[in-house]
């Protein structure tokens, strides 16, 4: 019977009917759950007494609080930093390793490599690599006699400690870099290679701007995994110190709802941690679109 | 295209340079686990200490590491291909609407994106214990539904796009329907981005920790990123039996990677 449906409606109504899955996921799954979460914002709720209308004190509440205008700042200061870092570097490194070579599987696999260690593991390791008395780089410092930072001990050092431990978990901008630039048909470079293009011309002037958004959906991407889930890591490394030097917006959250069970608040400040998120995703976005470039862009074949 | 020896050979060690240098935190583990137990941290670069396997069997012994790696398969063999169908379902259509609506349904997916994971911990408790899925595997592999992540139906987007509309519309002509374009047509000439779409979904639900320590509640349910949570609780100090659990957790991915990733290729 609905087998039958479907093969007498247009091709256009069909197509809306591979989207269903989607549809229905996103309601279930993100939509109504956040409608649920974001509006305990305007009750006091502790999971235990039933939720209790307060208007907005649970705003007020949060945006007085010197901890949550702290944590805003430290979350923007692990985001515009590291980002841009770390879409162009694993872009150029699908560049680097993008044509045939000896070895090229195995190189390829290393750069990927870190991305696929489970987070307790990876947060450990780096605890040990970057451990200021006896952390092999701080060895290699000392022998080249340089000074020695205190990484996730000192207050100045911890937020570079977590940026440095994350540049090399670049694989999934890495793997779409590759996909995308293999995608990208060979004739377009061979074609300007024989009109004359040097390669670092060809780079600048046609595969950059083929990849252009691509990247952009690949710093959107970042900037949202940087803003949320970097929770994880620093669960697991610094908790949030030393002098809450680490301390960012999720972690202001987790620890208002799942510590104190002031659940109100830490739906206030999830709102704040969604607009701000788009805001970021906003100015890049109507940034980069006076320029011509959108994630809907027409590409060359279409 | 000719490149000279000279350049080939400088992009080789450029290469060999950025490998190593990504390898180091795996070495770092690597050497940690054969670390004898009980060994503080140490300075030395060397195995001063000696080199000991034990860490490897003291792991199986303390927790049932072969049940919770067939559950770990189990979740990811299920998630994975409803993740690819459902995705690139999505993707398909999408690239295929009037612009207009590719550029309504890119924007949710974004807002979609942005829905902070934390708000979705106790709302989605509440919702799998409506729906019955509360302590089953259907808990875990719920997102596969949606795609997993709305940022996979936009890599599908993308690459679904790139092809030219004329290859749809003849094959339209020959009296082929949507699946079988979708099947047949359009997913074989995406296929480093399936590929990598399956690669990237694979590590999200055999390291996901959040999920089993939220939703699940028999032991017998618990998954390998459990594991090493509970090894984790029995000592935080015992480091070669950690790093020999995450060298063991992160294998499998690895072994994975290195035998799909020559079909990333399509072009040379």
């Amino acid at each position: 019977m609905l087998f039958k449906v479907f093969k007498k409606t247009s091709y256009t109504r069909k197509l809306y009917f591979l989207l269903i899955p989607y549809t229905l996921g996103v309601l279930l799954l993100v939509i109504f759950p956040g409608i649920l979460s974001f509006t305990l914002a305007f009750f006091r709720y502790d999971a235990l007494s039933s939720p209790l209308w307060v208007g907005n004190l649970n705003f007020i509440l949060a945006y007085t609080d010197e901890l949550f205008l702290l944590s805003v700042q430290n979350s923007i200061s692990l985001v515009l930093l590291p980002v841009p870092i770390r879409v162009l570097g694993a872009f150029l490194m699908a560049r680097l390793m993008q044509k045939k070579g000896p070895f090229l599987n195995w190189l390829r696999a290393s750069i990927f490599l870190p991305s696929i260690i489970p987070a307790p593991a990876y947060a450990l390791a780096w605890l040990w690599i970057l451990n200021p008395l006896f952390g092999p780089v701080n060895i290699i410092l000392h022998a080249l006699r340089l000074a020695l930072p205190g990484w996730f001990a000192n207050p100045n050092w911890a937020k570079p400690a977590l940026i440095f431990m994350s540049l090399w978990q670049i694989g999934e901008g890495f793997l779409i870099s590759l996909a995308a630039l293999s995608d990208m048909p060979e004739e377009l470079e061979d074609a300007a290679y024989i009109d004359g293009a040097s390669s670092g011309k060809m780079f600048w002037l046609i595969t950059l701007p083929i990849m252009f958004p691509m990247l952009l959906l690949l710093s959107f991407r970042d900037i949202i995994l940087s803003l949320q889930e970097s929770l994880t890591t620093i669960l697991l490394t610094t908790n949030g110190g030393p002098y809450y030097s680490t301390y960012i917006l999720p972690l202001f959250i987790y620890e208002q709802g799942f510590d104190l069970l002031s659940f109100g608040i830490a739906s206030a400040a999830m709102w704040s941690l969604y607009i701000l998120s788009g805001l970021i995703i906003f100015v890049l976005y109507s940034l980069f679109g006076k320029e011509g470039i959108s994630i809907t862009d027409e590409t060359f074949l279409s | 295209m000719k490149l000279s020896f000279r350049k080939l050979s400088l992009r080789f060690i450029l290469r060999i340079f950025f490998a190593a240098l990504f390898l180091i935190p795996l070495v770092w583990i690597m050497m940690a686990s054969l670390r004898p137990q009980g060994t503080p941290l140490s300075a030395s670069f060397g195995f001063t200490d000696g080199i000991s396997l034990q860490n490897f069997s003291r792991m199986w012994n303390l927790v049932p590491m072969g049940k919770y790696t067939w559950n770990s398969l189990l979740v990811v063999g299920l998630a994975l291909p409803l993740t690819l169908i459902t995705s690139s379902w999505a993707g398909f259509s999408i690239s295929q609407l009037s612009l207009r609506s590719q550029r309504r349904w890119v924007l949710l997916s974004l807002a979609v994106l942005m829905v902070p994971s934390i708000a979705l911990w106790s709302s989605r408790f509440i919702l799998y214990k409506a729906l019955g899925w509360h302590n089953t595997i259907w808990a875990l592999i719920a997102p596969a539904w949606m795609g997993t992540s709305p940022f996979y139906i936009l890599m599908f987007y993308r690459a679904f796009k790139r092809i030219p509309s004329e290859i749809y519309a003849s094959a339209r002509l020959d009296g082929a329907g949507v699946l079988t374009i979708w099947w047949q047509i359009a997913l074989p000439l995406v296929r480093p981005t399936a590929i990598g779409v399956g690669i990237l979904s694979f590590i999200v639900y055999w390291g996901d920790f959040i999920s089993p320590l939220l939703y699940l509640q028999s032991e017998e349910k618990y998954t390998l990123a459990i594991a090493l949570q509970l090894l984790e609780q029995m000592g935080r100090s015992d480091w070669s039996l950690l790093m020999s659990a995450a060298l063991y957790m992160s294998a499998i991915p690895i072994i994975l990677f290195l035998f799909v990733q020559p079909f990333l290729n399509t072009s040379d």
